[in-house]
């Protein structure tokens, strides 16, 4: 720890008391290094960073500024103070300020002469650090104007000079978090944003969140892993060859892995064909999709964020629309930009693990259930809901699934995570669509919860339901899916077995 | 442990919005009872309920409006049309003015649901553009002049009385126990309050947003229209002026009775609690000559206090 500039020893925070969200992490960033930080969905990777700046205190550990102890930051000013600063994810950029200006957001009372803002002096200033940071940009244009890398860039600048602003000397080191910044990137904005980095390495330290392994163990010099909020696995490039199969083992874990075999479907081949994507292509998002879809059939989409995955399944639930290309359901061919409703009544269902997104959190869990399952519940003579029968109905839903809840007249906000997922698959599970589509089904859900919904869906891909499988996590491929098609820069470059993709991505 | 306290402390918080417009009520009529002891006397119930009934029937389609998180500045303005259409053509037409009134009602609805659902024009400013046109045909049709209704069978509508209480208050009561029925055990009211509880859900279900969006705002229309037949024929007359001071009171009584601006919580059962809430200060303030000055100030600091009150604050606002 002699030479490290930040470092935390025996970091704990847990949540409401049960949820352990860090578990005792020790880890720390030398001068001049982009240290990574990698690990599934609720991780943990986040709550440490966000420990870092300030937003949340921890429950235990300690916190060292060049080797000296200091107490963790209250807020981001303070934080700053100490050199700490992050550039988030997203919602960073002001489209409309321009770059000096943006530059300067929050610091403008600095620049203040006879009440009146310096702007000459703030471009000037602007100007010399962009140049400084080889962040190739005038300091006068509208932020909407840069390139979405360019634009990343200048948050990072920002970053670096709100600890300059604030630290008052110098001689701080910045230590820049960037919370997975190559998210809205292509492949050449991030090639792009990397070579810059490695420029701004001369000026600063980085802490690297990210899950996209490839450009972490290309970019980064050290690698910290952490997986249920404990630290599993560290790796320092300059002194050993890691392959990426074992940052993505040492990532994953093993836990559940004997859940893998439970589930396979064979002789797809004389079954009837669904659903048939021809040639399907939107510029800019994925081209030339060409699949069929079998009846009882799951079929993965696997690719890097950013792959286009996304986009096609988005585009097969309506949400998106395609240019060219054919798409066709049960013999019926589809229109390019009908919305999700029409494809609804057409067979095709879309189930999204984003919490909140389809679900109505302010309604109990029998209207949910009900909500797309309302001719069921309409009396036999009258289009009125009939009570009973949508209690039942809910009823039977929450026992299949095995929902914790008091009643079905519970609201969905109180529900745990994993509940409000299952809420949100048992109303599919009643709806029975030809064509279930699933967009990161079990995103941020405990295994216990997961494994229930893999098992209701393996359930209804008996009963003969076919789906279309997105995730950002490998393994629930290999339990899912009866085939993966690899997609990468928006073409299929691969189908895969399930026994070839869990060789290729080392499960 | 010690939960009963907690427990009904939680109760109460809970039900907050249903609670107190009710203690409200009771207030407000205490109140004027002792101040004015004719308030609750046949004659005060009779003028109590004029002022209410057709003050209802609008409030009912601005709250399913508002169920969707969207908002109808147009109300007053739409019920002020059909009324002026149906005195002004009554000669002409006869009684099918009615349905010419409810129509054209219907059409402008229409129209503030196309601008919303498929020009994306946020409701406040299509409605609020809407209710100025029709505010200007308004103008043009009626010359400004006052208008007398003299048909008896127009008037019968609304004050025929029956089992000693004036036929605008069986409207009235009709329209409501109908809004309700249509809000919560039909599936168009599921889905008002999907649309406004949360958007992406519902256009993920099989809920053609779009189209429902102008559905409501059709409703609200048809529903203006038919307050102000109803206002004509209790009323018997009036200039292009009437219905001016309306607005806020209208808005006031939706917000009033927990159907929340930001949608997807509330309905029309608690809207009548609403506009009790408001006809009765409005008639209890004119019987003891309070000026229409005070009597805005006061249901201004009610809508807002109300929305604050209600307003689902997890979530955004702006729409």
């Amino acid at each position: 720890m002699d030479d490290s500039l930040l470092a935390v020893k025996g970091v704990s925070k847990t949540f409401g008391g049960v949820v352990h969200a860090l578990d005792d992490i020790s880890l720390a960033a030398r001068r001049n290094e982009i240290v990574g930080i990698v690990g599934e969905n609720g991780a943990g990777k986040s709550t440490l960073m966000k420990i870092l700046v300030g937003v949340y205190p921890p429950d235990k550990g300690e916190l060292y500024h060049k080797g000296e102890k200091v107490p963790f930051p209250r807020d981001p000013k303070e934080a700053a103070k100490r050199g700490i600063s992050i550039v988030y994810q997203e919602k960073g950029v002001i489209p409309w300020l321009k770059v000096y200006q943006f530059l300067f957001l929050g610091h403008e009372d600095k620049y203040v002469k006879f009440s009146k803002l310096q702007t000459d002096k703030m471009k000037k200033q602007a100007a010399d650090i962009l140049e400084e940071l080889h962040v190739k940009c005038d300091a006068e244009v509208f932020m909407h104007e840069l390139p979405l890398s360019t634009q990343k860039m200048v948050e990072i600048a920002r970053a670096i000079l709100s600890v300059r602003l604030e630290s008052g000397e110098d001689g701080t080191t910045p230590i820049i978090i960037l919370d997975e910044p190559t998210g809205p990137l292509n492949d050449e904005e991030r090639r792009e944003l990397f070579s810059d980095l490695l420029e701004m390495k001369k000026n600063a330290s980085f802490f690297f969140i990210s899950h996209i392994i490839p450009e972490v163990r290309e970019f980064t010099d050290r690698v910290h892993v952490l997986r249920d909020g404990k630290l599993v696995a560290n790796y320092d490039f300059s002194e050993e060859k890691i392959e990426e199969e074992d940052l993505f083992r040492a990532i994953v874990g093993r836990e559940s892995s004997e859940y893998i075999s439970k589930v396979e479907i064979k002789g797809l081949a004389s079954k009837t064909v669904a659903l048939t994507a021809k040639d399907l292509t939107k510029k800019g998002h994925y081209y030339d999709i060409t699949f069929d879809l079998h009846e009882g059939e799951c079929v993965g989409i696997f690719g890097p964020a950013g792959s286009g995955k996304s986009q096609i399944i988005r585009t097969i639930a309506g949400i998106m629309s395609f240019e060219k290309g054919e798409l066709v359901v049960n013999g019926q061919k589809l229109k390019a930009s009908e919305l999700p409703y029409v494809r609804l009544k057409k067979g095709i269902g879309y189930f999204s693990g984003e919490t909140g997104k389809e679900l109505f959190l302010n309604w109990p869990i029998l209207k949910n259930i009900s909500f797309v399952n309302m001719q069921k519940i309409l009396g036999k003579f009258m289009p009125v809901i009939n009570f009973n029968a949508e209690r039942k109905m809910a009823q039977r839903i929450v026992q299949l699934l095995r929902i914790r809840t008091p009643s079905v007249n519970t609201d969905c906000y109180s529900l745990s995570g994993g509940n409000k997922q299952k809420v949100s698959v048992g109303k599919w599970v009643e709806r029975k669509p030809d064509i279930l589509l699933l967009d990161d089904p079990t995103i941020g859900i405990d295994v216990g919860a997961r494994e229930d919904i893999y098992e209701v869906l393996s359930e209804m891909k008996k009963s003969g339901i076919c789906m279309i499988l997105v995730s950002d996590d490998p393994k629930e491929y290999s339990i899912l899916c009866d085939r993966i098609m690899f997609v990468m820069d928006g073409r299929i470059q691969k189908v895969l077995s399930p026994d070839e993709f869990r060789k290729v991505v080392g499960i | 442990m010690t939960t009963r306290p907690g427990l009904s402390r939680e109760w109460l918080r809970k039900n907050m919005t249903t609670v107190g417009p009710i203690v409200f009520v009771i207030a407000v009529e205490v109140v004027f009872q002792m101040i004015n002891p004719f308030f609750l006397k046949y004659q005060g119930i009779i003028s109590l309920i004029y002022s209410m009934s057709y003050f209802l029937v609008a409030a009912c389609g601005l709250t399913f409006v508002i169920m969707t998180g969207s908002f109808d500045f147009s109300v007053p303005s739409l019920l002020k049309l059909s009324a002026l259409l149906c005195v002004l053509y009554i000669e002409d037409l006869g009684l099918w003015v009615i349905p010419l009134a409810l129509l054209v009602c219907v059409g402008f609805g229409f129209i503030n649901g196309l601008f919303l659902a498929k020009f994306n024009v946020p409701s406040f400013m299509a409605t609020l553009g809407v209710s100025i046109v029709v505010e200007g045909i308004a103008r043009y049709l009626s010359k400004g002049f006052l208008q007398i209704m003299d048909d008896k069978a127009f008037r019968s509508l609304s004050t025929t009385f029956i089992a000693g209480l004036p036929s605008v208050f069986y409207w009235g009561m009709g329209i409501w126990l109908i809004s309700i029925f249509l809000a919560l055990r039909t599936p168009f009211g599921r889905r008002t309050y999907a649309v406004g509880g949360n958007l992406i859900g519902a256009a993920l279900s099989d809920t053609n947003v779009a189209r429902h969006r102008i559905y409501v705002f059709m409703l609200s229309g048809f529903l203006s229209g038919l307050a102000g037949v109803l206002y004509m024929a209790q009323m018997g007359g009036g200039s292009v002026e009437m219905g001016a001071d309306m607005a806020i009171p209208l808005f006031a009584s939706v917000v009033a009775g927990g159907t929340a601006l930001t949608g997807g919580v509330g309905g029309p059962h608690r809207t009548l609690l609403g506009v009790i809430i408001i006809t009765w200060i409005q008639a209890g303030m004119n019987m003891l000559a309070i000026g229409r000055d005070i009597q805005m100030l006061t249901f201004g600091l009610i809508a807002i206090g109300m929305s604050i009150a209600t307003i689902d604050r997890k979530r955004k606002i702006i729409k």
